[in-house]
């Protein structure tokens, strides 16, 4: 869907990006992970053009997006930013609604797309359509501008850190909304975070960029294995990292047939770090999985984990 | 806090109340040539009651400064004492004038003038504590004193009586002050609009733009004025289509190029900084979805930007009524025509009818610009 | 600065031999007026009217900077307070009266001559300088002068050795906008009679005599621009208006 070939970008004497070549499939939910300053957000919005690349091409759907007028370009990809960028001086229908009135959309058309777009984000349309931004919490706002990110109904959506200015809590509650609405809807999404927990909680694929180059792409397991180079994870924070690798396994796919009583009960999609943190928590050996046949995972089986 | 209120007003009202017992309430010449004397109040009902209801106005501008606040009661106070004040002073006028001498003349004298003053002040002084510009009193005051006069209550003042007798030359200088201000204000708009948009992208424009238009601010207003009749006198010989347009080294045009050159600094400064209230990560989200480069201008940066630019255009308008003076000095008009007319004659009544119309004129055009940029929708 | 300074000082020295040659270049001026029959202004020497414009517009502005420096401080101290709201609203009265008519209502009661002038002057130049003084003043930030008094300095060495220096870029500025205001308003004191630059203006105007004008706005021009310049290199480079 998208597909980055010798992207290159350079200010002045500043190499932002270094020949990075890439692609995400359709339907895929990528994390760009790196500290800032490594080019991530660079990455991202060349893809819509608010940069141009100095060297190497990016494609959408096969086509150079270079050949592409700027505008008509971006109204086919919905655009997430931190700060939200909502108009303050409209209301939250009314954002929701701009790009679908830039395409011309009739107003009923445009009406009952912003309230089905506000209850799939998780917000009463009675309620918040004639709202201000100025209203809004952090969390609300970044809800409305998923909304509108939606609007049209793009197939491609660029979010760039959009949930880092948000406290933990309310973060936890988007990224799951997010994958959610990424399970639904299919949509080829690329996400730009410094948060390697976000990154877990969110991607299909991760690609790690540092100082300008693409590190290390793939999906997050094979991101965060023992083959990784060992400046990446350092980076990612080598210490922690086999704990956030446990985060990218899922429980069940190591759960061995069998009882364990008196085991804690692990909810259903639990990852391998949520067990280890039950087991920690209740001080046992092992826990028991949710689900029709008796299933139980040894702490055994986590430390022997790839 | 209150305090201050009290501090500031209580000389202010007291100098008020006592200006005119001390200084004079008005002054009666025998006609326009001789020099005014001071008189006495006349001791007629109306007079009487007047002035108390002056000194009333007065002592509960003193009051509402002591007591615990109520909204804007201490402006209201100042504008009904400058009202009673005015009013006194017409009716003093018609009693004080003797019978049979239709050339004898009444004006306000000095104590009278200084009260007027004081309470101005006093009204800015209540305001500015307010957090708020005097503006909306004083017009209040100025409209005020138009009924006065309206309803024949200063029919005897010498100032009144210049005005009547020359209502078609006022009037004339009057719409004369409105076109200059107005048609400098709008040159200098179509000038800074284009340059202000192009500046956004291009530091180099903003520089040169910005740095012109302070320049011209140096330069004094009555030499910019001479520097330009010289050369658009040249242009009009040479291009007689311009000069039947009205264009010429003496008239208005001088007068509005000059005064549109200096309105550009503050215009150019506020459409700048307006066109630049939108943040940076708001316009990136506005390109990001797809809008033009005309849509995020129009769309984004204008509407939040509109309270900013407003108040330059307000600015610019208050200064284009005061320049607009100095259009007479090049024959091009206005009210400053009056006002020159007085300075030739050493009359003060004249001089005052041009002076008032103009502050009059500069409140009038800042409250309507105020009043329109309180109709903006905010974006809180 | 010094290459500033050394164009400053050309430019100066330009206007002095511009103002001498002025009444020889007959030819000149009658070649822009054919039509004017005298176009050389003579009646006064120009560096007469160069003095007395300077005298008149750098007087008042020593006088205002006399008013209007210590009335500042005196609003800034904690027992001038009241002092604060008046002086801010006779600043707002002043903006909407322009300087011309100030001179005007003058006229009646100084008569013509230099006096209605140097009241306008005089009070244009206080308030901008007042102003000035107060918002320097308060922007020296709190801890700061929190800090010179637990120094132990006392009130009069809080002012001059930590108040007044902080404030002097604006000051400065303000010194500026006065002078500046002072010599535009001194020539337009000439239509009350006041000697100086301008009066060439006014005397072509009334006489229909394109050339005064031109020699008159030319000169009053220039020095507005020189001293502009000079003020500025004074005032250093941050404090441009």
């Amino acid at each position: 869907m998208i597909r980055f070939e010798d992207v290159s970008q350079r200010y002045g004497e500043v190499q932002a990006v270094r020949g990075v070549t890439f692609g995400v499939p359709s339907g895929v939910l990528c994390v760009l992970l790196g500290e800032s300053g490594s080019g991530k957000s660079t990455l991202l919005r060349m893809v819509n053009r608010l940069i141009e690349p100095s060297g190497g091409r990016v494609l959408l759907q096969g086509q150079d997006v270079a050949g592409i007028d700027p505008q008509i370009l971006r109204r086919g990809i919905g655009y997430v930013i931190q700060s939200v960028g909502l108009f303050p001086h409209r209301s939250v229908a009314e954002n929701v609604a701009t790009v679908p009135r830039l395409l011309g959309w009739d107003a009923a058309r445009i009406a009952a797309r912003v309230d089905k777009l506000l209850a799939m984000v998780g917000l009463e349309p009675g309620e918040y359509r004639a709202r201000r931004p100025a209203t809004l919490s952090g969390g609300q706002a970044q809800r409305v501008g998923l909304a509108r990110a939606l609007a049209a109904d793009p197939p491609v959506l660029l979010m760039d850190e959009p949930f880092s200015a948000l406290d933990p809590a309310t973060r936890r509650g988007l990224q799951a909304e997010l994958r959610r609405i990424h399970a639904n809807m299919g949509k080829t999404i690329l996400l730009v975070t410094h948060d390697v927990e976000e990154a877990l909680a969110l991607a299909d694929r991760i690609a790690v960029m540092e100082a300008g180059r693409l590190v290390a792409e793939g999906p997050p397991l094979a991101v965060l294995g023992w083959e990784t180079p060992a400046s990446v994870r350092r980076m990612l924070g080598a210490e922690t990292l086999a704990f956030h690798r446990l985060s990218a396994l899922r429980a069940e796919d190591f759960a061995l047939p069998g009882f364990a009583p008196g085991a804690p009960l692990l909810a259903a999609g639990g990852t391998m770090r949520d067990a280890l943190l039950l087991m920690l928590t209740h001080g046992t050996d092992r826990a028991a999985l949710a689900g029709e046949a008796a299933r139980h995972l040894p702490l055994s089986a986590i430390l022997a984990a790839p | 806090m209150r305090r201050a209120h009290a501090l500031a007003l209580t000389p202010l009202a007291l100098m008020a109340m006592l200006a005119p017992w001390w200084l004079g309430w008005i002054a009666v010449a025998p006609n326009r040539l001789l020099s005014p004397r001071l008189a006495a109040l006349p001791d007629t009902e109306p007079v009487t009651l007047a002035w108390a209801a002056f000194h009333v106005a007065c002592l509960a501008l003193l009051l509402a400064a002591w007591l615990p606040h109520r909204r804007r009661f201490e402006e209201v106070a100042a504008v009904a004492a400058m009202l009673a004040l005015v009013a006194t002073l017409g009716l003093g006028a018609s009693a004080a004038l003797p019978e049979g001498a239709p050339l004898a003349r009444a004006a306000p004298a000095a104590g009278a003038w200084v009260a007027l003053l004081v309470l101005a002040l006093a009204t800015a002084v209540a305001a500015t504590l307010r957090g708020g510009t005097p503006t909306i009193p004083l017009l209040a005051a100025v409209v005020g004193t138009g009924l006065l006069g309206w309803a024949g209550l200063l029919d005897s003042l010498s100032l009144v009586r210049e005005a009547t007798g020359r209502a078609a030359e006022l009037r004339a200088a009057l719409g004369g002050h409105l076109f200059l201000s107005t048609s400098a204000l709008l040159l200098a708009l179509v000038v800074a609009l284009p340059l202000s948009v192009l500046a956004l992208a291009r530091p180099g424009v903003e520089a040169g733009f910005l740095g012109a238009a302070s320049g011209v601010q140096v330069i004094p207003s009555i030499a910019l004025f001479g520097l330009l009749i010289a050369p658009l006198a040249a242009l009009a010989s040479s291009f007689p289509a311009l000069r039947e347009m009205g264009l010429g080294g003496i008239g208005p045009a001088p007068a509005v190029i000059g005064i549109a050159a200096y309105l550009l600094l503050p215009l150019g400064r506020g459409l700048l900084a307006g066109l630049r209230v939108a943040p940076a990560d708001l316009l990136e989200a506005a390109r990001g979805q797809g809008l033009s480069p005309r849509q995020v201008l129009w769309g984004v940066r204008v509407p939040l930007g509109a309270g900013v630019m407003l108040g330059a255009l307000r600015l610019a308008a208050v200064q284009a009524v005061g320049l607009a003076t100095l259009a007479a000095l090049v024959g091009g008009g206005g009210l400053g025509t009056i006002v020159f007319q007085g300075v030739g004659q050493l009359a003060s009544d004249l001089i005052l009818l041009g002076v008032l119309p103009i502050l009059a004129l500069s409140l009038a055009a800042d409250a309507a610009l105020a009043a329109l940029s309180r109709l903006l929708p905010s974006a809180a | 600065m010094k290459k500033a300074a050394l164009w400053l000082a050309l430019g100066a020295v330009a206007f002095l031999a511009a103002l001498w040659a002025a009444p020889q270049a007959e030819g000149l001026w009658s070649a822009l007026f054919p039509e004017v029959s005298r176009p050389a202004y003579v009646q006064e020497s120009w560096f007469v009217l160069l003095g007395s414009h300077l005298a008149l517009s750098l007087g008042a502005a020593l006088l205002a900077a006399m008013l209007g420096i210590p009335a500042g401080i005196a609003a800034t101290r904690s027992s001038g307070r009241a002092l604060r709201p008046v002086v801010d609203a006779a600043f707002t009265l002043a903006q909407s009266v322009p300087p011309v008519a100030v001179i005007a209502l003058a006229l009646p009661l100084l008569g013509f001559g230099a006096a209605p002038t140097l009241l306008a002057l005089v009070l244009y130049g206080a308030l901008p300088l007042l102003r000035a003084t107060v918002t320097g003043i308060e922007s020296v930030p709190a801890q700061i002068t929190e800090a010179a008094r637990g120094l132990g300095l006392s009130p009069w060495q809080r002012l001059t050795r930590v108040e007044l220096p902080l404030a002097r870029p604006v000051l400065l500025a303000g010194l500026r906008v006065a002078v500046t205001l002072s010599v535009a308003t001194t020539a337009v004191g000439a239509v009350a009679g006041a000697r100086c630059l301008g009066t060439p203006i006014i005397i072509g105007l009334t006489n229909a005599n394109p050339s005064y004008v031109l020699q008159g706005a030319l000169f009053t021009a220039w020095l507005a621009l020189l001293l502009d310049r000079a003020l500025s290199l004074l005032a250093g480079p941050q404090s441009s208006p």
